[in-house]
């Protein structure tokens, strides 16, 4: 038996190895090539360069916008994700008949993949093909097809638009098995004391909900800074930079300028923001109140 | 018992091998992958990639179908090049990488397994693109040039011959959308999402204006007379509604599928969209014509053909670099070229092969687009080496702000100019 249990972390470690390789290299390879000047990889022709790539973004313009543009689309989409996750929550948490076809409905915009879903509403979205011009302008309520991604507040409104359309129903679904698991007594102890529907939903619903809302909005908020497929297939983060995010700005940096590090540093800025925003979520939940 | 099955076994594993290893000893051939688009060389790749095996001899050769975009393409091989990996072993090179990919050690020198006589055969301004410091790194393919095309029927109607210069264009397009009444008419189209080819068009318009990017001692020069002319008459374009606003979010191809619903006078992109408007089933198939980018007034000897296109070279660390250099030879021959052109409309790099009776008698396109080959400008890629992608980028950038309405054409280009400045070595 106590050799059964020395035995015990031998066996994990090609699983261990496994990690390293896909997941600490690689994270290890990006800070130390954020600090390194004309370098592709750590193994050859290696060279130091100090805090210069972070220097040189914080003084691009095009930088500071696309993290402007990333805090943006954040904050705009998760608040409201979040308020229409909690209404379909609630919804689908009824008896009704149909109920499993309901649920799998909202589940279908999740269930699309994003670059897939991004270019179906590129076209929905064409100033001269789209459905919702051609929508507007038949029935007369606009005179002149609107430019939707090509005009500077719009493609960005459109990008949001697409986003809350798409990930509503993963917090919805998440919301979902948090209501599932508050106890039924607690409402049957309410109604015996004639509590209103509001009330219900202030006093027992909401805080019971508070954990999975947490982490629901922790894991959308992660997602929603780490932006790049939608941006990239819908407007590819145009006009100008109006919709670049900081993981299509990354991105251009490594695979267009061919700048792995300063594409690194843009990372790395972007890794540190997520991560400070997640420590401070798990804190509050943790703490286990609000 | 165990020891017959382990014996058994052994029989059996021994046998697996010698099958394993069968295939590789009869075969015995160089193996080379070629990557290139499925789109760009489509029918014609197969056809000429055995007719070039047989001709070589001893090559066996894999397409590899890569991204028609040249964006994603570029990251893929960004992606391999970085990592040294061995494959794919020749690739299809846009016109603008041969200065970066070589400044970077990715692509092979291979002047060393042509004449120069051999050279000599190819277009010589499309080859220059690929020439860094008295080597060649890479063989033109075919041309993708800019060229304007029009609606033959419309302009007939009006009574108006094919315009050649930006002024006759302007005044053409605006008399037709008039006259047509037509809301869903535009007149004037092209690609100008902010991408590589919205800084094509702004060159071309440029080129027109007398500019060239570096004048002749080699600095910058876009931020004059010809720059502010060129940069105003686009905004002014599209301020007067010859063009329509959704142009700022027009690909090529968004571009060529609102021509060929019949619904803009002229559309100025690259000439691969040839073979979808004279198709079959395109209503426009009759009546689109094309003529070389217009110029301005009083510029008549402007070149305003920009080149795009592809050329073929041979990744630097393949491990056969001389076979990958004969394919490309064949691939790139006399012939090739014949046969491209006749099965998917591929516009050769080699003067002589726009002569040839096969082609004027069954390409007449092809032939005809070879005239304005004479007009033909390259962008300034070889030039500025690594620099170009974030150069084109902060260009791409200043246009899209001055037609955006962000900034005045003096402004943009002002702060073009500087950025510029800033990054070139």
């Amino acid at each position: 038996m106590k050799s059964a249990n020395r035995a015990g972390p031998v066996f994990l470690v090609p699983a261990l190895l496994i990690i390293a390789f896909v997941l600490l290299f690689p994270i290890f390879q990006t800070i130390v090539l954020s600090f390194g000047r004309n370098s592709t990889s750590i193994f050859y022709g290696y060279e130091f360069a100090g805090l210069a790539n972070y220097q040189r973004l914080f003084n691009t313009p095009r930088f500071i916008t696309s993290l402007n543009n990333t805090i943006l689309f954040t904050a705009v989409t998760v608040p409201i994700e979040l308020a229409i996750g909690i209404g379909l929550a609630l919804m689908l948490n009824r008896n009704f008949r149909g109920q499993g076809l309901a649920r799998m409905a909202v589940l279908f915009p999740w269930a699309l993949p994003t670059a897939l879903n991004a270019l179906m509403w590129r076209w929905m979205f064409n100033t001269e093909f789209g459905l919702f011009n051609s929508m507007l302008t038949d029935t007369g309520l606009v005179a002149e097809r609107i430019n939707w991604l090509g005009a500077i507040p719009t493609a960005m409104a459109a990008m949001i638009f697409v986003s809350i359309w798409k990930t509503s129903s993963f917090m919805a679904l998440l919301l979902l098995a948090g209501l599932q698991t508050i106890p039924d007594d607690l409402y049957e102890a309410g109604s015996v004391d004639g509590t209103s529907r509001f009330s219900e939903f202030r006093f027992i619903t909401l805080p019971l909900l508070k954990p999975a809302m947490l982490v629901s909005v922790l894991l959308r908020t992660m997602d929603a800074m780490r932006a790049f497929e939608l941006p990239f297939n819908l407007t590819d983060g145009g006009p100008l930079t109006s919709t670049e995010t900081l993981s299509l700005y990354a991105y251009r940096a490594i695979f267009q300028y061919v700048n792995f590090n300063l594409g690194s540093s843009a990372i790395l800025i972007q890794f540190i923001i997520i991560m400070s925003i997640s420590v401070f979520y798990i804190f509050l939940i943790r703490r286990g109140d609000l | 018992m165990l020891f017959a099955s382990i014996h058994r076994s052994k029989a059996m594993l021994a046998i697996l091998l010698i099958l394993l290893t069968l295939p590789v000893a009869a075969q015995d051939k160089v193996e080379l992958t070629l990557s290139i688009g499925a789109r760009g060389f489509g029918d014609a790749a197969p056809i000429l990639i055995e007719a070039c095996e047989n001709e070589v001899g001893g090559i066996s050769v894999e397409w590899e179908r890569i991204s028609d975009v040249p964006n994603e393409s570029r990251s893929i091989y960004v992606t391999n090049f970085t990592a040294r990996n061995s494959k794919p072993d020749i690739i299809a090179v846009d016109v603008i990488w041969p200065g970066d990919f070589a400044a970077r050690g990715w692509v092979a020198p291979i002047e060393d397994y042509f004449s120069e006589e051999e050279l000599a055969e190819y277009i010589p301004g499309f080859l220059a693109a690929a020439q860094v410091g008295g080597s060649t790194y890479a063989i033109p393919l075919y041309i993708d040039g800019i060229h304007l095309f029009y609606r033959a029927d419309l302009l007939e109607k009006y009574g108006f011959d094919a315009p050649s210069t930006w002024e006759a264009l302007i005044a053409q397009a605006e008399a037709i959308v008039e006259g047509e009444a037509n809301p869903d008419l535009a007149g004037f189209i092209s690609m100008w999402a902010k991408i590589e080819g919205l800084f094509m068009n702004w060159l071309a318009f440029f080129q027109g204006a007398g500019g060239t990017f570096f004048d002749a001692d080699g600095n910058l020069a876009i931020n004059n007379e010809a720059g502010v002319q060129s940069l105003s008459t686009m905004v002014g374009m599209l301020e007067s509604g010859v063009a329509p606003e959704s142009i700022l979010t027009f690909r090529p191809n968004d571009a060529r599928l609102l021509f060929q619903q019949e619904r803009a006078v002229f559309l100025m992109v690259q000439d691969f969209v040839l073979a979808t408007l004279t198709a079959d089933d395109s209503p426009v198939k009759d009546a689109v014509q094309f003529t070389r980018v217009p110029y301005f007034e009083g510029n008549d000897m402007a070149n305003t053909t920009v080149i795009g296109g592809f050329l073929l070279a041979v990744n630097k660390h393949s491990e056969n670099v001389e076979a990958a250099a004969d394919f490309i030879k064949c691939f790139t021959s006399y012939e090739s070229q014949v046969q491209a052109s006749l099965i998917q409309g591929k516009v050769p790099t080699r003067p002589a092969v726009y002569d040839d009776e096969r082609i004027t008698a069954d390409a007449p396109g092809v032939a005809a687009l070879g005239a304005n080959f004479v007009y033909a400008f390259a962008r300034p890629s070889a030039q500025t080496g690594t620099a170009y992608p974030e150069i084109s980028e902060i260009m791409q950038t200043e246009i899209s702000a001055a037609l955006l309405g962000e900034k005045t054409p003096e402004q943009a280009l002002a702060d073009a100019e500087a950025q510029i400045l800033a990054i070139m070595p």
